[in-house]
C-alpha cells in the first residue's frame, strides 16, 4: 500500500509541468500581426539575457484579451486596436502606467491582380476575408469602412470570417477567396497576393497598437526589462524594416 | 441569457439544413457499401472497411485539409469543377459534403448491424421461391434494414450537427452562408463580450441533440417492438 502510494506520487511529480516555477519565463501575448516583429526582438533579446525564456501567444487581439481575462498566463499583451486594451484596462488587467503605443498601421485589400481596385469594386467579387469582427481589430476597421462607405449589405454574405488577420491573408494567399482584408505589413509578407488598394484613411481610425505589462507582468523582473526593449532603438528599426509606421 | 440575433437563427437554420441534407445523401451510398461488406465476398474488402471508417479515427481537421486539397480552387477535382464553372470551396454544398464525410462511417456501421442481424434463413428462401437478388434485395432485405437505417441516420445527423473542424477549413466561416451552429459558437467563443451570446446558441444545441436522441430511442424502442 505504501510503496503504490509512492508510485502514484512519483509519477504525479513527472507529469507536473517540469520547468521550475522560479523559471524568468516571459508570456507574451501579441496581435497576430506582429509576429515577425515580435519573434526577431524576443529572439535578440534572447540572445543577449540567455536566462530568459519566451513564450509566444500570437492570434487575434480579442481572443488575446479574452485568454487574458480568463486567467491565462501572460506578462505582455500587445493589441491591434484601442478597444481591447481598453477592456483589459477596465477589468484592471492591464498595468495602466505601463499602456504605451507601440506602432501604426494601414488597412490593405490584398489580393491577385486585377480583381479590384477600389471599395466600389468589392460588390463584384464573390468571396472576401476578413478577420472576425467580433474579436479581430482588422476584421473590425474593415467592417466599419464598409458601413462608411455603405456598402455593408451589399458585402453581407461575402465575407468569410477568419480567426485572425493572418488567416485571411492566407486565404488570399491561396485563392480561395478573390481578396482579404490585411495590414499593409501582412500583405508585405505575402507571395501570392498583392496589395490591390489601400483603404481610404477617412474611412476608419487609424490602427494603432497599444502595448503594456499585464498586472502580474509588472512584477515579472524580465518581462520589465522586455517591455523597456519594447520601446527602444532596435524595436524601432525592426519595426521600419517590416513596413510599420513608428509615428 | 442574451436573446439569439437573427446571425444566429440563420446559423441554427443552416446546421439543419447541412445536417439533412448530408444525411439524406448518404443514406443510398450508406445502403449500398453496408450491402456491399455485409452480403459480397470480393477482394480488398478490409481495404474498403479502414477507407470508410478512416474519418471516424481521423482528426476532422485533417479531413478537411484533404478535401481542401481535392475541393479546392487549385485542387485536383477543384480545378476540374471551376473550369465548367461549379465552385465547392466556401459554399454550403462544400459543408454538406464535409459532414457527409465525416459521419459516413457512423451510417454505414449502425446498417451493417441492422443487416447482419437478418436471418440468413429468410434470404435464402426468397432466392428458392424464385427471387433473383434485385428482389431479394428491395422486398426482404431493405425492409428489414430500417431499424438500422434509422438508427444510422439519426447518428448521422448528430454528428453532422457537431461538425467543425472539417467545416472550418472547406466551408469557411461566412455569417448566413455556411455559418453552422459551432462555427457561431467559436466566433462568440474568441470574443471577450460575445460570452453570453455563446451561452445562448451553446443551449439551443443541446437542446436539439437532446431531441435527435429522444427520437433515435423512441425510434429504436419502435423497431425493436415490431420485430
Amino acid at each position: 500500500m505504501k510503496n503504490a502510494f509512492k508510485i502514484v506520487t512519483t509519477l504525479f511529480c513527472l507529469i507536473l509541468p517540469s520547468t521550475p516555477v522560479f523559471a524568468a519565463d516571459v508570456n507574451l501575448f501579441i496581435a497576430a500581426s506582429l509576429k515577425e516583429v515580435i519573434n526577431e526582438l524576443s529572439d535578440n533579446f534572447a540572445k543577449k539575457n540567455a536566462s530568459v525564456k519566451f513564450i509566444k501567444n500570437y492570434g487575434a487581439s480579442g481572443a488575446l484579451a479574452k485568454q487574458i481575462e480568463n486567467g491565462a498566463p501572460s506578462d505582455v499583451f500587445i493589441s491591434a486596436n484601442l478597444e481591447w486594451m481598453d477592456y483589459l484596462k477596465k477589468k484592471n488587467l492591464a498595468d495602466v502606467a505601463s499602456i504605451a503605443t507601440f506602432t501604426y498601421n494601414t488597412l490593405v485589400f490584398a489580393g491577385k491582380t486585377g480583381k479590384a481596385s477600389s471599395m466600389q469594386d468589392l460588390g463584384k467579387l464573390e468571396r472576401i476575408a476578413i478577420g472576425s469582427p467580433k474579436s479581430v481589430p482588422a476584421g473590425e476597421y474593415a467592417m466599419g469602412a464598409f458601413k462608411k462607405a455603405g456598402i455593408d449589405k451589399q458585402l453581407e454574405k461575402k465575407l468569410v470570417m477568419a480567426k485572425d488577420v493572418r488567416e485571411s491573408l492566407m486565404y488570399a494567399e491561396r485563392g480561395e477567396v478573390d481578396g482579404a482584408f490585411v495590414y499593409r505589413t501582412d500583405a508585405l509578407q505575402a507571395k501570392q497576393a498583392k496589395i490591390l488598394f489601400t483603404v481610404p484613411q477617412d474611412l476608419y481610425p487609424r490602427v494603432t497598437y497599444p502595448m503594456s505589462l499585464t498586472v502580474t507582468g509588472s512584477k515579472n523582473r524580465d518581462a520589465a526589462a522586455f517591455f523597456a526593449y519594447l520601446h527602444g532603438d532596435d524595436a524601432r528599426s525592426v519595426l521600419t524594416k517590416y513596413g510599420f509606421a513608428t509615428k | 441569457m442574451t436573446p439569439l440575433t437573427p446571425a444566429d437563427y440563420d446559423a441554427i437554420r443552416l446546421s439543419l439544413q447541412v445536417s439533412i441534407a448530408a444525411t439524406l445523401l448518404s443514406l443510398p451510398f450508406g445502403f449500398a457499401v453496408a450491402y456491399l461488406i455485409t452480403f459480397v465476398q470480393f477482394r480488398g474488402k478490409v481495404l474498403l472497411e479502414v477507407l470508410i471508417n478512416l474519418p471516424l479515427t481521423m482528426p476532422p481537421v485533417v479531413v478537411g485539409y484533404f478535401l481542401l486539397l481535392l475541393l479546392g480552387r487549385h485542387g485536383w477535382l477543384g480545378s476540374l469543377l471551376d473550369e465548367v464553372g461549379i465552385r465547392l470551396i466556401f459554399t454550403l454544398k462544400a459543408a454538406v459534403i464535409a459532414s457527409a464525410v465525416v459521419g459516413f462511417p457512423l451510417l454505414v456501421r449502425s446498417v451493417r448491424i441492422g443487416m447482419e442481424g437478418i436471418d440468413p434463413q429468410l434470404i435464402n428462401a426468397s432466392r428458392t421461391l424464385g427471387a433473383r437478388w434485385p428482389d431479394t434485395l428491395m422486398t426482404v432485405i431493405l425492409p428489414l434494414s430500417i431499424p438500422g437505417l434509422v438508427a444510422g441516420s439519426s447518428l448521422m445527423f448528430a454528428r453532422s450537427l457537431g461538425e467543425f473542424g472539417a467545416t472550418i477549413i472547406v466551408a469557411g466561416n461566412i455569417p448566413g452562408v455556411t455559418q453552422t451552429i459551432p462555427l457561431a459558437i467559436y466566433e462568440y467563443a474568441a470574443s471577450p463580450t460575445g460570452e453570453s451570446m455563446a451561452l445562448s446558441l451553446c443551449l439551443v444545441s443541446v437542446a436539439i441533440s437532446v431531441i435527435v436522441l429522444f427520437l433515435h430511442e423512441t425510434m429504436a424502442k419502435k423497431a425493436a417492438r415490431s420485430d
